[in-house]
């Protein structure tokens, strides 16, 4: 009986607090992020929780529009800058809007970009120089005008420069020492520019935004935005079941079937960054100067890639809306190759006939060898990632069927990079989040970053016909067709097998209109999100 | 017993000194990038690799770095946390509250609720319902403390819907709501991490407990106490009690750090924002200071723990005080 009582009490605690939740016009929106939002500023805060929060109050020049394409100079929608004009091969004028404020009621400037970019440049403050190292010069020529030089012509100048840039206010942070500024007061309660005002942060649970009523491109639908912490995917799913949160975002597959039972849920999906293959170390893993004496043949990675049932691995680890890519290319470069790849699928009779043709045979115990030497190779992976495991699993049985014997080696995070960038490994199972831009192919597969010692390029894979056709792609004026010889010349060498690019599946609660989510900066449109009329919850009204 | 507590503190000091010397070294030698908590994957260009490593130390030799660090940390400097891009002393401070919130009730019902269960069931060894009390304590001491966390989340949040499935306090509640208000919140958020901790963790005080008055309770005073008729609550309280507290008190001093790192998991569970996550966050992005300065409040709470135990000790143990 007593029990019983208790436990009515702690039901009847809720309606306690709810009644003196904060009214919020316009309807709230609860993101539970996988990381914390501790310095949501742009160049200063690293990190997607900072980088989610900061796309709120900070806005951009320009931004992508669908179908993303990154390449000319109408690929992108005005923000900050209401236009820009083109000079000449190597300079682009930009204009901001007028009307943009700064939530202390201050103009945004030309100065503004300036100062930011002085930030950009500054190797204390922003280590990822390599990205403006296209970028020459950036100068006001006007109040709201602003010149930007580059070294050399190529087709992804605006989307470099506009897409970028996030200006932070010059007239509070040119006086504070530029390494100093995370530990500012402005870090603490940031003034931007963009459709929602910073608010509170919570230590370790939130950072709350409210919408700028008086924002320039028209006022947010949204009243206020929760980004709260919680860095466990099941503590996440858990909390949008319960109605704690509106949006889950990278919805593993093995989480869906709930979210799809759950009648106040759907799902929204866009196009996600991630590229899953396994890389082939043509080098050989004891003496990473000499050749790999089993992968260093062409034949024996086209026998490896046509072993496996690629869409099968792919769906056991991504279900059904991931697609298999035949190179380099997560999902968000579909505005290059849609429509026209052709798919290599498996081929078990061809793989074992380009073995054998690579003189490999049949051993005792079924693994092929050649001159006694087994076709045995070791596959690296992270142990945390469950998806990766999945498909290390299934692959390693494709590959027994032909008689390669894979031996799977799982490693915590740090070790498997520690590992992976030692080279001693034949199979990398890799996963990397591709920037919007095909150009950034160069950090992992162009012989330069080969030749780099700290690059990503880590299998040190080198194709000088790859690098001419990657050089002419980013100069071209018709960029489409450059970049599918791009990668159908990667296809053609098979430096690694490419198993899936997924889509990022979004979970969001049914009360919302006008959801969009996109690919590059996923929560750029949810000032435009709004609760449909007569389903707003407590907290909405 | 100031004399004593001086050289005691001294001591404790010491010890410190040497295991945060020991960890150092230790971390200094730990594989993995150094600079992959600031570069997170992306390019750098040589000159800007070049500065970041000596920015953070990378070539440094270790009686170098070691100077480098101990000399700022005298001044009260733990460093920057490269992944946080800020103070690592501010990154700890904001995650320490919620740590020792949960870890002090844990070991506050522990050592009282448990403590009070060891000796009941220990003065009825034969009855059922102790039996059934010590069987059900070590049921929840096998099974996995992140097992205990999701079942009572599938059960009472997500299932019945009558707690919030973790986080510490309700992200919707305004920052200006009524201190009662708050604190009911703060309530609902800790019963199921603080019942989860509490089930894992509540066996091993009480078995101790039950055990050590066990013994003593075969003890002659207790069976003179018992001949002279002294009640059975005054023979417990009096003769078993105090006697059997000294191993419960080395495990409350072994137990003070377990405040700070033992609640990792159930944290990860209930998205409780303490510094088991964060230590495991740390861990995982290579962030040698951050996972350094945790490692410093780790050995200080051995300490502590270790310190206070020792002062337990004199108070439970009148032999001591003589010593």
């Amino acid at each position: 009986m007593q029990m019983t009582r208790v436990l009515s009490l702690l039901t009847l605690l809720p309606l306690a607090t709810a009644t003196l939740t904060a009214q919020h016009p316009g309807g709230t929106v609860v993101y539970a992020s996988g990381q914390e939002p501790t310095l949501p500023l742009p160049v200063i805060g690293q990190g997607q929780g900072n980088a989610d929060v900061a796309d709120q109050l900070f806005l951009r020049l320009a931004v992508l529009t669908p179908p993303y394409r990154t390449a000319g100079d109408n690929a992108l929608k005005p923000m900050l800058a209401s236009a820009w004009h083109r000079v000449d091969a190597r300079t682009i004028d930009f204009t901001i809007d007028p009307r943009a404020r700064w939530q202390d009621g201050v103009p945004v400037t030309a100065h503004d970009v300036v100062f930011t970019w002085s930030l950009e440049t500054n190797p204390a403050v922003n280590s990822d120089q390599a990205t403006l190292e296209p970028i020459a010069s950036v100068a006001e020529t006007g109040p709201r005008t602003v010149r930007v030089t580059f070294k050399r012509p190529f087709s992804e100048q605006l989307y470099l420069f506009a897409f970028g840039m996030q200006p932070l206010p010059a007239h509070l942070l040119e006086r504070v020492r530029p390494d100093s500024i995370a530990t500012s007061a402005f870090a603490q309660h940031p003034v931007g520019d963009g459709p929602f005002r910073f608010e509170r942060r919570v230590p370790g649970q939130l950072v709350e935004l409210r919408a700028d009523s008086t924002f320039f491109l028209g006022k947010p639908a949204i009243g206020r935005v929760l980004f709260t912490y919680i860095a466990d995917a099941t503590a996440r799913l858990n909390q949008l079941l319960t109605g704690q949160t509106d949006v889950m975002d990278n919805v593993a597959p093995t989480m869906a079937d709930q979210i799809q039972a759950h009648a106040d849920l759907r799902f929204v999906t866009a196009p996600s960054s991630t590229l899953i293959y396994a890389l082939f170390n043509t080098r050989s893993s004891t003496d990473t100067a000499a050749p790999n004496p089993r992968l260093a043949d062409p034949r024996v990675r086209e026998a490896l890639l046509l072993a496996l049932d690629r869409d099968a691995l792919a769906r056991s680890a991504f279900g059904q809306a991931a697609r298999v890519p035949e190179a380099a290319q997560s999902q968000l470069w579909g505005w290059i190759t849609t429509g026209t790849t052709v798919g290599v699928k498996q081929d078990v009779a061809r793989a074992r006939a380009l073995l054998a043709a690579a003189g490999w045979r049949a051993g005792a115990d079924g693994t092929l060898a050649r001159n006694g030497v087994p076709l045995a190779l070791t596959l690296i992976y992270p142990s945390t990632s469950g998806a990766r495991h999945t498909i290390a699993v299934a692959a390693q049985q494709m590959w027994q069927a032909v008689g390669v014997h894979v031996e799977l080696e799982p490693a915590a995070f740090d070790a498997y990079q520690a590992r992976r960038h030692s080279g001693q490994w034949d199979i990398d199972l890799a996963a990397v989040m591709q920037d919007a831009s095909p150009a950034t192919l160069v950090e992992s597969w162009s012989c330069a970053a080969a030749h780099q010692a700290a690059s990503s390029n880590v299998a040190r894979w080198c194709d000088p016909e790859f690098d001419r056709l990657l050089h002419a792609a980013t100069t071209a004026p018709d960029p489409v067709p450059a970049w599918r010889a791009v990668l159908a010349r990667m296809t053609s060498q098979h430096p690694a097998i490419f198993l899936a690019a997924p889509v990022n599946l979004v979970a969001v609660n049914t009360r919302y209109d006008n959801v969009a989510v996109l690919p590059v900066r996923q929560w750029l449109a949810l000032w435009q999100w709004r609760v449909r009329p007569g389903a707003e919850l407590a907290r909405d009204r | 017993m100031s004399g004593w507590l001086l050289r005691r503190t001294a001591s404790a000091i010491a010890t410190a000194l040497a295991a945060a010397a020991v960890l150092f070294v230790l971390v200094h030698y730990l594989p993995g990038d150094p600079l992959a908590a600031v570069l997170r994957d992306r390019p750098a260009t040589p000159d800007v690799l070049a500065a970041l490593r000596q920015r953070w130390c990378v070539d440094c030799s270790l009686p170098h770095s070691f100077a480098r660090y101990f000399g700022a940390l005298a001044h009260g400097d733990l460093g920057p946390s490269p992944s946080e891009n800020r103070p690592v002393a501010m990154v700890l401070a904001e995650h320490l509250g919620p740590t020792l919130l949960l870890g002090a009730l844990t070991l506050l019902i522990d050592f009282t609720v448990g403590l009070a269960l060891g000796l009941w069931a220990a003065l009825r060894p034969q009855s059922r319902a102790a039996r059934m009390v010590s069987a059900l304590s070590i049921a929840g001491y096998a099974i996995p403390a992140f097992v205990v966390g999701m079942i009572l989340v599938w059960l009472f949040a997500v299932t019945l819907g009558w707690l919030p499935p973790g986080a510490i306090a309700d992200p919707l509640l305004p920052a200006d709501a009524p201190t009662m208000t708050v604190l009911f919140d703060r309530l609902r958020h800790l019963i199921l991490p603080l019942a989860t901790m509490v089930i894992a963790t509540i066996a091993v005080p009480l078995r101790q407990q039950r055990a050590a008055v066990l013994a003593v309770a075969a003890e002659p005073w207790v069976l003179a106490a018992r001949a002279r008729g002294v009640p059975p609550l005054a023979v417990a309280w009096r003769h078993c009690w105090r006697p059997a507290l000294t191993p419960v008190v080395t495990l409350l001093g072994l137990w003070l750090p377990m405040l700070v790192a033992g609640t990792v998991f159930v944290e990860s569970v209930f998205a409780w924002p303490g510094l088991g996550s964060l230590i495991a966050t740390a861990t995982e992005d290579h962030d040698v200071p951050l996972v350094m300065g945790a490692g410093l409040l780790l050995i200080v709470m051995v300490q502590l723990g270790s310190l206070i135990a020792d002062l337990l000790y004199r108070v439970v143990d009148p032999a001591q005080r003589a010593a």
